[in-house]
């Protein structure tokens, strides 16, 4: 399994690397005109009032945007970064097994002494160490840009958030990972996690909005996710239960899956 | 008596949504230290029976045992006593051959410090090149090396020699033959039939997933149509020649004929003991015509 892991970051090293450039650069580019924004704050909430509510509810999950919480909630931790980190999840989660058995080299792989049970674990671990790492930059690179910008905002309040935000892409990136290990094509796992992900946002923002969407909103993982909330200190232990819980069943489903099936010629 | 290195008792594979078997009910008992040649067209259940031993799918029913271990439920165990060569070899195109083999290496150390050097000074193969500007050859030269660098008990190969050049191909043979002197068995599958006549002890035909004959590779040959081209110093004595039972005679010229035959050669020497022959050539045993009859069910 340590091999698996070894390689697979060796493999990745650049690319996780710029990766955490990528995310960077987006954060600070997100948070870097917050001086602008509080100077015209009152002009700014005008331009805001006027929007209808189902547009407030796709930004944000807080309608007080020029707030130092609502002002980070609605640039950073609401879209950008859990968009960012899905993207990289998903990446992860379909290519890991299924780009390796598109290639053949899954083969090559299994035919040495290693199990499907520990392959799959020393794949699966290198994926979650790749995200944490890049969560991890993009924390440090956010506290150091609202230090900065003079964006104040407590920073075990913004650790939480960002730690809400890598579970929900985690989430996604599970999906796409247990579609694989399930056997099916690359593309077809992307496409499922990131239709998943699309849907999942849409339907849990506007839920507030437009009442049939409360029910389905609360299956899906979105709904458990409120930055906003966290950071004016309302973090919610029992989301983050629910989001570490669906992302072990998936984990799980992909190993009884992968354990003893085909691998596609 | 030594156990069986490869037993399949009733293997059978079924693809979902397929409607007929790709492999149906195959019997195999191969011996330690053979060299086991698996013939048949494309198509007709070779790869299927070794993605079955190796245990990349599932069998419908049946089972398969390696060394006396299950391939399904002891797989780890088996595959640390197998090589494994691939009918396309797929390796990491972004990957030198040196990292490529490390990657291998830390999965399934070598036993014996030193043998994948030999074995790339041996097969010149390419380390530092990336894979994907690798030639087909290079990259098979590279397979081989992974497939045999960790001295396995049994190797498992698919068309190993698919794009090695004839110096390379018969580098390969040499290889399996020092293999098999040190006890290895090997399962070779092939359509290739004289790499197959080369170096195999014994072959199986398999056609439409069914393996429908197994016959020592000498009994083969000895069966086998074997074909001279004859120049007589005089007109060909042709009709000495026709009293010999399952000799056929083409008259090339007045001098000079082409003889196929069947089985046992003293019949044939006995009349050209009698006249005084200029050249005679021996065509390689064309056991080709053999495997023909099977492929086209003429069996």
């Amino acid at each position: 399994m340590w091999a698996v892991l070894h390689w697979t970051f060796w493999q990745r090293r650049w690319s996780t690397l710029w990766w955490c450039t990528g995310v960077s650069s987006f954060i600070i580019l997100s948070l870097s005109f917050y001086a602008s924004f509080r100077d015209q704050a009152v002009q700014l909430n005008e331009v805001l009032s006027r929007l209808p509510n189902a547009a407030h509810a796709l930004i944000s999950d807080t309608t007080d945007f020029l707030t130092p919480e609502g002002f980070l909630s609605a640039r950073l931790f609401y879209l950008l970064l859990p968009l960012l980190l899905s993207i990289l999840a998903i990446g992860l989660g379909s290519s890991l097994i299924a780009k390796e058995e598109d290639r053949g080299t899954l083969e090559v792989l299994l035919s040495r002494p290693v199990s499907r049970v520990k392959l799959l674990a020393g794949k699966a671990l290198a994926g979650l160490i790749i995200v944490l790492a890049v969560s991890l930059v993009s924390l440090i690179t956010a506290v150091v840009v609202c230090r900065l910008v003079k964006l104040e905002v407590a920073f075990d309040r913004i650790i939480l958030a960002t730690l809400l935000s890598t579970l929900l892409a985690l989430v996604f990136g599970v999906i796409a990972f247990a579609v694989a290990a399930h056997g099916r094509a690359r593309a077809a796992s992307v496409g499922i996690a990131t239709l998943f992900g699309i849907a999942s946002y849409l339907i849990s923002s506007l839920d507030e909005v437009v009442e049939v969407l409360r029910f389905p909103a609360k299956l899906l993982p979105y709904h458990y996710y409120r930055p906003g909330e966290v950071l004016v200190g309302n973090f919610n232990w029992r989301f983050v239960t629910i989001l570490v819980s669906v992302i072990a069943v998936l984990i799980l489903f992909s190993f009884l899956s992968f354990r003893q099936r085909d691998l596609n010629d | 008596m030594a156990e069986a290195a490869i037993t399949t008792y009733g293997l059978s594979k079924r693809y979902q949504k397929a409607r007929h078997f790709a492999l149906r009910d195959l019997e195999l008992n191969i011996k330690p230290g053979e060299i086991y040649g698996f013939l048949g067209p494309n198509g007709a259940g070779k790869t299927t029976t070794i993605r079955l031993l190796m245990n990349f799918i599932v069998p419908t029913r049946g089972q398969a045992r390696i060394l006396g271990l299950d391939t399904l439920t002891q797989s780890v165990q088996v595959k640390d006593k197998v090589g494994y060569l691939a009918g396309e070899v797929e390796l990491y195109p972004k990957m030198n051959g040196r990292q490529l083999l490390a990657y291998l290496s830390d999965l399934r150390p070598p036993p014996i410090s030193g043998y994948v050097n030999v074995l790339c000074r041996r097969f010149k193969v390419e380390l530092n090149q990336r894979i994907s500007s690798l030639s087909r050859g290079n990259r098979q030269k590279l397979g081989i090396v992974q497939a045999f660098m960790n001295h396995p008990e049994v190797l498992i190969l698919d068309e190993p020699t698919a794009g090695l050049d004839p110096l390379m191909q018969e580098e390969f043979f040499d290889l399996v033959r020092e293999t098999k002197e040190r006890g290895a068995t090997i399962f070779l599958s092939s359509h290739n039939l004289t790499e197959v006549q080369k170096v195999c002890d014994r072959v199986g035909i398999i056609r439409a997933g069914r393996l429908i004959k197994e016959q020592d590779i000498g009994d083969i040959v000895a069966s086998s149509v074997q074909v001279f081209n004859i120049a007589f110093a005089k007109p060909v004595p042709e009709a000495q020649l026709r009293t010999i039972a399952g000799l056929k005679l083409i008259l090339n010229s007045q001098h000079h004929a082409t003889i196929k035959v069947r089985g046992d050669l003293r019949p044939l020497f006995r009349v050209l003991a009698k006249h005084q022959v200029r050249a005679l050539d021996r065509q390689e045993s064309d056991l080709e015509e053999e495997f023909l009859k099977f492929y086209r069910g003429q069996s």
